[in-house]
């Protein structure tokens, strides 16, 4: 018995001992949150920025860039920056726009400042060297305007150019309101455009902006409220045989203005897609798949009917979720273009995005607010004038990304790849330029009138 | 969990209780040269065992501090044993038990942004190899050491997400069989068990016993998809009854 036990004891510590060993250790002990880390060399900014990546960008399972050989390839890059008597500017952006060459995310853009006596400011933009590199052509607004305006089945034309007003420091969006006629006498075709998802924000100061501002918005939808589609608007007209929503050109915005402008066109809440966010350090650590469903408000159109999207290459971020969405509607079509294919939704404050879902914007924040504050003023400037009093002896970033994941109806990836039209038809200059005639629009009516 | 340890409690009462009255039984009754009530050996025993178990999810958070990891998602273990026994003392017995390895993990979001919950649901088939040392005879204590292998067959997640609009609920499998599972998740499994136990014969060649036992995993629940990665364990405590019959 007493032997029993002295055996069972020794034969639990051994097996305890070597159990406990062959677990590996944690690599994440030391990580530090990108939006609180403080960088003080040209190698611990590109850590920062690496892990970050690494951890809070969410296009991993799609993307197909090996950020683990970029870390093999520009760590000693970066370390021997900090061991060079002098780094160019070129170099140092040189390294950056390497780094990230190739990255899914479109909205992807960062911002990197490196102090010294001339101080050193990289930017990346991977998703706008893919579009450089497409043979979309994007359209041209203002002649496409001047084309509309000299139809000569216009019935009525409503239109208000985009500024800046000064006063309230708002930009406000161009929009659009037109009637053509359709194809049998008495029946009309309702546009509308506008350049980019500020309508909310715009409707807001409906009180002290003169009424013109809003004239296209309350014409077609029937209020400046933005309640969705009223009765009184000409999108509900029992005229109104079809609906074209032109997003060509549009640069997007805030997705508070997709339930009453866009979920209007439909009869009952429509899901767009689906989106995730990171819920770990792992790059494949995902959450599940979210609907994304854009409600429908009680102000909707009365009856279906069809409802065209006009886009192209220029129609960017909260413009490709109203053509996703139209797309989904039983009567709805998109023709144009491919979209830009930024479409993952996000959050720019760092602050709110990567510190609450671990995914997305991360970094100094204020760094991005300067940059929008200051880049008119030139790139020079803001580095001579802005970064250096504020970061002595400090290297900052900031990434700007999507926070979330986005995946069309069918699970399909659509960042970096766009809304393909289901009728595509190309800008053609030559034609709107020497004929005034816009042919996308063309197509769009054609397709109206005959249901093809 | 608190259902767990009365549940415990209640069986190893069961178990000291039990051959207890069949000693006194056997004290009273008259006796029966044929019952054995200490194994022969060499012997093989076979049979059934089953219980509840809790999983302890082990994985590094860092700075992500407003998340948790927690075992308050308990879940069954059952399946069959094998057993052979040299010698009194000394048995090595050889299960294959159905077994969840569950966690719930809670993201409280800063600021506000509220609670997060998700419950995993893992079902495992593992088949533990022990060295089994035996004390007594009608009542024996077992302590035991061994290795394990195994496959993780499926899992289930359940909970309250974040979206563009809202939070949405989701009840869903995960398909561990997709493009992306396959490239993240390492489904085979192994580590070691140990425990000890407690048996009593209640009728000729019948044995019945409770166990605890702790499966520690040493494979990642993850393949080596990227440098960084940050491992994941699954370390799992189960509480068992079986019932052996010796051939």
């Amino acid at each position: 018995m007493k032997y029993s036990l002295v055996k069972i004891v020794l034969f639990s510590s051994l097996f305890l001992f070597i159990m406990t060993s062959c677990r590996k250790e944690s690599t994440v002990s030391d990580f530090v949150n990108p939006n609180s880390r403080v960088c003080t060399t040209y190698a611990s900014q590109f850590e920062a920025v690496w892990q970050g990546m690494d951890q809070g960008y969410v296009f991993w399972g799609h993307d197909t860039v090996n950020w683990d050989e970029r870390y093999r390839t520009f760590k000693p890059v970066f370390d021997s920056f900090d061991h060079a008597s002098y780094v160019s500017q070129a170099a140092y952006q040189q390294a950056y726009t390497d780094l990230f060459e190739g990255l899914l995310d479109h909205h992807l853009f960062g911002i990197f400042y490196a102090p010294g006596n001339n101080g050193k400011f990289a930017m990346v933009s991977p998703g706008v060297n893919e579009y450089e590199h497409t043979t979309y052509s994007g359209a041209e607004m203002e002649k496409e305007l001047d084309a509309l305006q000299k139809r000569s089945d216009l019935v009525k034309y409503i239109g208000y150019d985009a500024t800046i007003n000064y006063t309230y420091g708002i930009s406000i969006p161009g929009t659009h309101f037109a009637l053509i006629k359709g194809k049998n006498a008495g029946e009309m075709i309702a546009y509308f455009r506008f350049t980019g998802f500020s309508l909310s924000e715009l409707l807001q100061y409906r009180y002290v902006l003169p009424s013109y501002v809003f004239a296209p918005i309350k014409a077609f939808y029937g209020t400046d409220e933005g309640y969705g589609i009223t009765p009184k608007g000409y999108a509900n007209n029992d005229s109104v045989v079809g609906i074209i929503i032109d997003l060509r050109g549009n640069g997007g915005g805030s997705t508070a203005d997709l339930q009453p402008f866009i979920g209007s066109l439909a009869q009952q809440h429509s899901v767009v897609g689906y989106t995730r966010v990171k819920d770990g350090f792992g790059r494949l650590d995902y959450s599940p798949w979210a609907e994304y469903m854009v409600y429908c408000p009680s102000n909707h159109l009365l009856k279906e009917k069809p409802v065209v999207a006009l886009v192209d290459i220029n129609s960017v971020s909260c413009a490709e979720l109203a053509t996703m969405l139209i797309k989904g509607l039983p009567q709805g079509k998109v023709i144009g273009e491919r979209t830009y294919g930024a479409i993952g939704a996000l959050l720019p404050n760092s602050t709110y995005s990567h510190d609450l879902f671990y995914s997305g914007c991360m970094g100094d924040y204020t760094m991005y607010e300067y940059y929008r504050q200051y880049i008119g003023e030139g790139v020079d400037y803001l580095v001579q004038h802005v970064y250096r009093s504020e970061y002595k002896g400090k290297y900052p970033f900031y990434i700007y990304t999507s926070t979330f994941n986005m995946v069309d109806k069918d699970y399909n990836q659509v960042e970096g790849v766009g809304v393909k039209p289901d009728i595509e038809v190309l800008f053609n200059r030559n034609r709107l330029w020497n004929e005034g005639l816009d042919i996308q629009l063309e197509r769009a009516l054609r397709y109206i009138k005959t249901g093809r | 969990m608190k259902l767990i340890q009365h549940l415990s409690i209640l069986i190893l009462a069961l178990m000291v209780a039990i051959p207890m009255s069949l000693k006194a039984q056997e004290d009273s009754a008259p006796v029966n040269p044929a019952a054995e009530t200490s194994p022969r050996t060499p012997h093989f025993s076979i049979g059934v065992l089953g219980g509840l178990d809790r999983n302890y999810h082990i994985v590094d958070m860092s700075y992500m501090t407003d998340y948790s990891f927690s075992p308050y998602a308990p879940g069954t273990s059952y399946g069959v044993q094998l057993g052979y026994s040299p010698w009194k003392w000394l048995t090595f017995r050889v299960d294959g038990v159905m077994l969840n390895k569950n966690y719930y993990r809670e993201h409280m979001m800063a600021n506000g942004g509220g609670a997060y919950p998700d419950t995993t649901t893992n079902q495992y088939v593992n088949v533990p190899l022990v060295v089994m040392l035996n004390v007594g005879n009608a009542v024996r204590l077992h302590a035991f050491g061994g290795v394990y292998g195994g496959y993780w067959l499926s899992s289930h997640r359940k909970g309250k997400t974040m979206a563009v609009f809202g939070s949405p609920l989701y009840d869903e499998d995960v398909d561990l069989d997709s493009e992306e599972s396959q490239i993240k998740y390492n489904r085979k499994d192994g580590g070691f068990t140990y425990g000890a136990g407690l048996s009593g014969v209640i009728a000729k060649r019948v044995e019945i016993g409770v166990e605890v036992r702790w499966y520690y995993g040493i494979y990642d629940i993850q393949k080596e998809y990227m440098t960084n990665l940050n491992p994941r364990y699954n370390t799992t405590f189960v509480m068992q009854a079986g019932l052996s019959f010796w051939l």
